[in-house]
């Protein structure tokens, strides 16, 4: 499992760029995919987003990776859309395809272009989360989180789940192995039961760590909160910028 | 179905085989236009702000429980990213964790994690998204921990055993969410046309890979509490999950 920053490109100066203003950035940008009519617009976003990452020099695997989730279900919304959306006949489809077909799918024109319009909305809006996952390192993402004024709890939580996502990732993988080295998920009902132990070890490893970590936190001075996270100031060559190029994709956007 | 001819003859192939993982449970970002994801993230907010309050109080009586949510919150979020097969759809496809996390916790502190977890997994895996984060939440985060949690407590009170409560818990969970993304994908999607002859066609096609996924999921979830309940049963009296005099010593 490829997760996290791990493509952050450290030497790249857009990873200097202050996470609050790439957030915002990416925030206004989702609004303006989601609300357009059309195609043009979001196929644009993609574009531009896959072009940054080739200059980012993420791995194409990688990339591909990420699209293949939403790449699939946009086109399971485009053949639902085609066949059962809209009234404009497109072509005819006897299933099976011969003289004693069962019954017919027919394929609408009108419900083609709402299906693909859903579709590059979809890879528009995609493209822009996964380029700001590789542009925002995740304690920054977090940073930029609580200077919105999300519930300092949550915060809270989010910065615990990061930090011990990688310990237990670390067990899981211990345990899986260890279970597949002992022919675990040979078949599909001893899978289901190597599976179901892994992860009940794993929520009783997390109540032990909860209260090792606890006792440890406690001794560094934790008393059931964390301190209010600093900010520094915001730059202006940044926001200018930034609020620069938002306005000619706005435009655009609007043309 | 057998598509001859056309064009797809192509896309259908690839449609079922090109995802190593297909994640149906998601909404993916950008499908829902900017009103629906705005409505969806109304409905999640005060369900949000009901964890919130849990967490703050019972955090407020024991130290521990933000570090406990927090490593729980990372368990859904590695459970919901590991493949399971799905032999009828020929593609792999993920549990939620909801039921389990409904079921340890509460639904309102599950609501909280499921918001995590999916939070983490929209930034970084493109699994779901930021703007469908609020849809999301509703229908894996909401609906499926209540749907887990009610599912228990119910069948634990009219005495079933903790295996068959757990798998009936992990079950509707699992279907409970998948039948919230239908509603929410066919409100989304729909254009024009009415919501319920869509409504029932996405159910439909969710059909082959949520179905046996629920039951898959029922499963995990059963064999997740008969574990812990064998080994430290003193983490279900302390969880408030069974009472102590059903914990046989």
């Amino acid at each position: 499992m490829e997760i996290f920053s791990e493509y952050l490109k450290r030497d790249n100066f857009l990873l200097a760029v202050d996470a609050r203003i790439k957030l915002l950035f990416a925030l206004g940008l989702l609004a303006m995919v989601l609300s357009y009519k059309g195609f043009f617009f979001p196929l644009l976003t993609v574009i531009l987003s896959l072009g940054l990452c080739l200059w980012l020099r993420v791995p194409l695997r990688i990339v591909f990776m990420r699209f293949s989730e939403p790449l699939f279900i946009a086109s399971i919304i485009v053949v639902l859309k085609v066949f059962f959306s809209g009234k404009e006949l497109l072509f005819y489809l006897p299933i099976p395809y011969s003289k004693f077909s069962l019954f017919t799918l027919v394929a609408h024109r009108d419900g083609l272009m709402e299906g693909m319009q859903i579709a590059s909305r979809i890879l528009g809006a995609v493209s822009i989360v996964v380029v700001m996952g590789f542009l925002i390192p995740f304690t920054e993402f977090i940073s930029a989180l609580s200077w919105m004024r999300i519930p300092k709890g949550f915060v809270e939580i989010l910065l615990f789940t990061y930090r011990y996502i990688f310990v237990l990732m670390e067990d899981a993988m211990v345990i899986y192995n260890a279970q597949k080295n002992r022919l675990g998920y040979s078949s599909i009902r001893r899978g289901l039961s190597s599976f179901s132990d892994l992860t009940a070890s794993l929520i009783l490893r997390a109540f032990e760590k909860s209260e090792q970590i606890t006792s440890s936190m406690i001794q560094r001075g934790y008393d059931g909160g964390i301190p209010a996270i600093r900010h520094r100031p915001f730059k202006a060559t940044e926001v200018l910028v930034s609020l620069l190029i938002l306005t000619v994709l706005g435009v655009i956007w609007r043309v | 179905m057998k598509f001859k001819g056309h064009g797809l003859k192509i896309l259908m192939p690839s449609l079922l085989l090109l995802p190593d993982n297909a994640q149906a449970m998601h909404i993916s970002e950008g499908i829902l236009p900017f009103n629906w994801a705005l409505f969806w993230f109304i409905v999640a907010a005060p369900f949000m702000v009901w964890g919130l309050y849990e967490l703050k109080k019972r955090s407020s009586t024991d130290i521990s429980f933000k570090p406990l949510v927090g490593l729980l919150a990372a368990v859904v979020f590695i459970i919901s990213c590991m493949p399971i097969p799905v032999p009828t759809a020929g593609t792999c496809s993920h549990p939620c964790g909801t039921g389990i996390s409904g079921i340890l916790l509460g639904p309102a502190i599950s609501i909280l994690i499921s918001a995590v977890a999916l939070l983490i997994q929209a930034l970084f895996l493109a699994h779901g998204g930021l703007t469908t984060w609020g849809a999301n939440i509703v229908a894996m985060g909401i609906m499926g921990s209540i749907a887990g949690f009610l599912t228990f407590k119910l069948l634990r009170s009219l005495k079933m055993n903790m295996a068959v409560s757990g798998f009936m818990a992990g079950l509707f969970a699992d279907w409970a969410t998948y039948l919230t993304t239908s509603v929410e994908l066919a409100s989304g999607i729909r254009g024009d046309s009415p919501f319920l002859p869509l409504f029932w066609k996405i159910l439909i096609a969710f059909i082959p890979t949520q179905l046996p996924l629920g039951i898959l999921e029922g499963a995990m979830t059963s064999g997740m509490v008969v574990l812990i309940y064998k080994k430290r049963p003193d983490l279900l009296v302390k969880m408030r999950v069974l009472k102590a005099e059903e914990v046989r010593v």
